[in-house]
């Protein structure tokens, strides 16, 4: 600071009656909500797991001398390699896939508290809704990044390791390689809108509890609640209303004939919980008084 | 047609809880001006501030900057502001560069070549691709500096600039808001320390407890500030003050420490000093104790004691 | 944050209090039920037949099986409605080479889950064991000794109409008159239809011990007492059952006398 130039300030004109200058968008926002995002370990370390993970998962259970016959396809999983990823997808859907898209949404707002910088980036020319929509908009495009590299590492990896033969559906029907990896695929792609309800509940407790920890752990923990009351009899009313049950539509693929009533069922429920909690979020970080950092 | 102000904040009120942080506080900012809000800590200055940026919304009463409020224009009324609050926060995996490069995105662009220029500006420029997370807290504050000369501001905030960094980070912080002022930057400045406002500010408000207790100049400031104090160490203390019953216009008492504690005017003090000296009693030590100023910003914030809220009502009143 | 964790405790508690009285007064209604089942083991089954069949190196089609199912959870006194580990069905089929039992049908044991899936696992007499040998000479997994099915929460759920009689049979291992002469056998009868009811006449030589009506309910069990006492010196008891409602055992069973 000692080398302060003459000419230093750049920035004063005229102090004239209007002040117009030009802002930053939602575009602008979003790049450095990426650019922010891809400078941090966490978002890679769950990149990387994605792939990764699913590799020695595919090896141990293919080694295994009795096949895990209480998951669904278990039963086939070490000598079919679409029932193997169908396998290792209802394990994800249990905690894994809550877990790997809050490390990131339970995060993106709760770190502007832990790193005090909501008054750095509030303070530019860009508005509350508009780094709400960037961060939400960056969560839930890592949630589908993370979603594809995880379901393509698992159905590589398992037609690889295990291989492609014929599959028993849940009709007892045998299904072709090539219609099997198109339901596979599908199947896979039926938990995105779980997979974003579990972002968007994310989101709105890391907005709410303004903690990282918080954010992060309990959607996972909300997760797995929902997974045990699912699981239980005589309170199946409200089973289809819960973010889980969603992750099981893609069974009505492998019947025939196929039914798809709760994969739509499943849309309007996730599409409820994000609306709701993205509603919610919306309003705590339009309202709120920044009084840290 | 009346200039438009910098700030124009009218009656603003901010309650937490229970707590009233600010109460119905007025402060207006010509533009090219350099204003000071003094207070101590927790009597509203950073509250205030950050209804300013709109970080906290008011209860009740006006803000508008540059004739825009946050109602009609949202985050347009900061287009010619910038400035930072309390300390300035960057994320500490960003390089100091990339987080300038951040903000300056969300700022719409800058022009070409201003990130190097303000770097140099507060000299970061060697250290602007290591990460903010291994900054020492002096080169956080001015990486602050110079996020905000990003923005090319008419208006410049600044919450305590020189917060935390040691007496030279101190020095070259007033230097540098010295010559932003200079250059017909308006500037709004809170601090805690009469002296870093005194030497810079056109006008000032002192807060004290969420109110105003002072608003004016600090021209006005003086006229009513008490006489200066000041610490005199001699070789015969009590002939000093047998001395100083027959001198008017100084009051001496001998303080705990030894020391002779010797207010009044400046002429008289030097006065007494002189007949001290003919006395044949020797000067070996003479500090100031407080500037007037100071001491007057002591008197209408202290509130220690139970009777200073009435007083620093009467000073006001005094002034009106 | 101690209010915020309130706030959640006590959400969640008049979540589940809701749910809980919703539950009550709409009695639960679940997916799961008697109806769904019936419809979807039979197509379950027969394709895994089939796929059986293939293995072991024969040729059958679904159609050809005719298969048909009667489900029931958990006695005569539970609903047949939501999931559990305590579903019976009752199944026939038709496969010339398999022929069904004289009552008419295998009995299958089903775990069914909230989900709309279930494990079904069926009768070794009928389906085979764990392990069967493929038309090449190699053990493979039998498909249809446990197998998973899942169906439509949504489809119909009209009644099917399939019903069983329940199976009567004589469940003692053998006879053991007490001191005074006196004899009881334990009997039961099974999943089905109407319960069981008719008579058991027993023998023992040619001395006729006497006829017995009995009349039970489905999945219970029972004790008949015969009328006169078994002979000194009888070896076994045969006992013939004359079943006016379900299904017994055609031919006469006889059971040894365990001497006191």
């Amino acid at each position: 600071m000692t080398a302060v130039q003459t000419h230093m300030d750049p920035a004063v004109r005229e102090s004239t009656v209007a002040v117009e200058r030009r802002r930053g968008g939602l575009g602008a926002a979003l790049r450095f909500e990426v650019r922010k995002l891809r400078a941090q370990y966490r978002g890679w370390a769950v990149l990387a797991g994605a792939v990764l993970a699913p590799i020695p998962i595919v090896v141990i259970i293919n080694g295994q001398s009795r096949p895990p016959k209480d998951t669904l396809f278990g039963r086939f999983a070490t000598d079919n390699g679409f029932a193997l990823t169908l396998l290792i997808l209802g394990f994800a859907t249990q905690w894994v896939l809550p877990l790997l898209t809050a490390i990131v949404a339970g995060d993106i707002f709760a770190s502007e508290d832990q790193h005090g910088t909501w008054k750095t980036v509030l303070t530019r020319s860009t508005s509350r809704a508009q780094i709400f929509w960037a961060k939400t908009l960056t969560a839930c495009g890592f949630a589908v990044l993370v979603l594809t590299l995880l379901a393509a590492s698992t159905i590589a990896s398992s037609l690889l390791i295990v291989g492609h033969q014929p599959l028993t559906g849940l009709s007892g029907q045998t299904i072709g390689a090539g219609t099997a990896l198109q339901l596979v695929t599908a199947s896979w792609a039926t938990t995105l809108a779980p997979t974003l309800g579990f972002t968007c509940l994310a989101i709105v407790l890391s907005v709410w509890f303004r903690n990282p920890a918080v954010g992060i752990a309990t959607p996972v923990v909300l997760g797995m609640v929902m997974v045990l009351i699912g699981g239980l009899g005589g309170i199946e009313i409200i089973r289809p209303l819960l973010l889980t049950t969603s992750f099981e539509a893609w069974h009505g693929l492998f019947t025939q004939p196929r039914f798809t009533g709760p994969l739509v069922e499943g849309l309007l429920v996730s599409a409820a919980w994000s609306v709701l909690s993205l509603g919610a979020a919306f309003a705590i970080v339009r309202r709120r008084d920044i009084t840290g950092g | 047609m009346t200039p438009t102000l910098a700030v124009d904040a009218t009656g603003v009120t901010k309650n937490f809880g229970p707590v009233r942080a600010v109460d119905e506080i007025t402060v207006q900012v010509a533009a090219g001006e350099v204003y000071g809000v003094l207070g101590p800590n927790g009597a509203g200055k950073t509250t205030f501030l950050r209804m300013l940026f709109g970080l906290i919304r008011p209860d009740c009463g006006s803000i508008r900057v540059f004739d825009k409020s946050w109602d009609q224009a949202g985050v347009g009324v900061l287009d010619g502001v910038a400035g930072f609050i309390e300390s300035p926060r960057f994320y500490p995996y960003l390089t100091g560069r990339a987080n300038l490069e951040g903000l300056a995105l969300l700022d719409g662009g800058t022009r070409a070549g201003l990130i190097k220029e303000v770097l140099d500006i507060v000299d970061l420029t060697d250290r602007a691709d290591r990460k903010v997370g291994g900054y020492s807290y002096g080169m956080r504050q001015r990486l602050g500096v110079a996020a905000s000369l990003l923005r090319e501001p008419k208006l410049l905030v600044l919450d305590e600039p020189a917060n935390g960094l040691d007496p030279a980070g101190i020095r070259d912080m007033r230097a540098l808001v010295k010559r932003l002022a200079a250059s017909g930057l308006t500037v709004l400045l809170s601090s805690h320390d009469m002296g870093e406002v005194e030497e810079i500010c056109d006008n000032v408000t002192i807060l004290n407890r969420g109110s105003v207790a002072f608003h004016g100049t600090i021209a006005q400031l003086r006229t009513m500030a008490p006489d200066p104090g000041y610490l005199l160490a001699t070789t015969d203390d009590r002939r000093a003050l047998a001395l100083a019953e027959h001198h008017h216009g100084v009051d001496v008492s001998l303080d705990p420490d030894a020391a002779l504690v010797v207010t009044g005017r400046r002429s008289e003090v030097s006065a007494f000093v002189a007949a001290l000296m003919r006395a044949d009693v020797e000067l070996l030590g003479f500090t100031e104790t407080q500037t007037p100023l100071e001491a007057l910003f002591f008197m209408l914030t202290d509130d220690t004691r139970p009777t200073s809220a009435h007083r620093s009502n009467q000073a006001q009143e005094a002034l009106r | 944050m101690r209010r915020t964790i309130l706030i959640v405790l006590a959400a969640l508690i008049a979540v589940i209090g809701l749910a809980s009285v919703v539950t009550a007064t709409t009695g639960g209604s679940s997916s799961v039920t008697r109806a769904r089942l019936e419809k979807s083991l039979p197509v379950v089954f027969a394709n895994t037949y089939v796929n059986q069949a293939n293995l072991v190196g024969r040729n059958v089609t679904a159609a050809s099986l005719h298969a048909k199912a009667m489900c029931d959870k958990h006695g005569p006194d539970v609903a047949d409605i939501g999931p559990g580990g305590d579903w019976n069905c009752l199944m026939s089929w038709t496969d010339p080479q398999v022929p069904m039992p004289p009552e008419g049908y295998g009995k299958f044991e089903l775990n069914v889950h909230s989900n709309d899936c279930f494990t079904a696992s069926g009768p070794s007499k009928l389906t085979g064991f764990l392990t069967i040998t493929d038309k090449h000479g190699k053990p493979v997994t039998n498909p249809l000794f446990e197998f998973d099915g899942c169906f439509d929460p949504h489809s119909d759920n009209a009644a099917t109409g399939v019903y069983f009689p329940s199976l009567f049979a004589i469940t003692s291992p053998n006879v053991t008159p007490t001191a005074q002469g006196r004899t009881t056998v334990k009997v039961n009868c099974g999943t089905g239809s109407q319960g069981c009811a008719g008579t058991v006449t027993a023998t023992a030589g040619r001395v006729n011990l006497g006829t017995m009506p009995y009349k039970l309910k489905e999945e219970a069990t029972g004790t008949l007492q015969l009328p006169k006492p078994v002979p000194a010196g009888a070896k076994e008891v045969t006992f013939e059952v004359k079943p006016s409602t379900g299904a017994g055992p055609t031919s006469p069973a006889t059971i040894p006398v365990q001497p006191r």
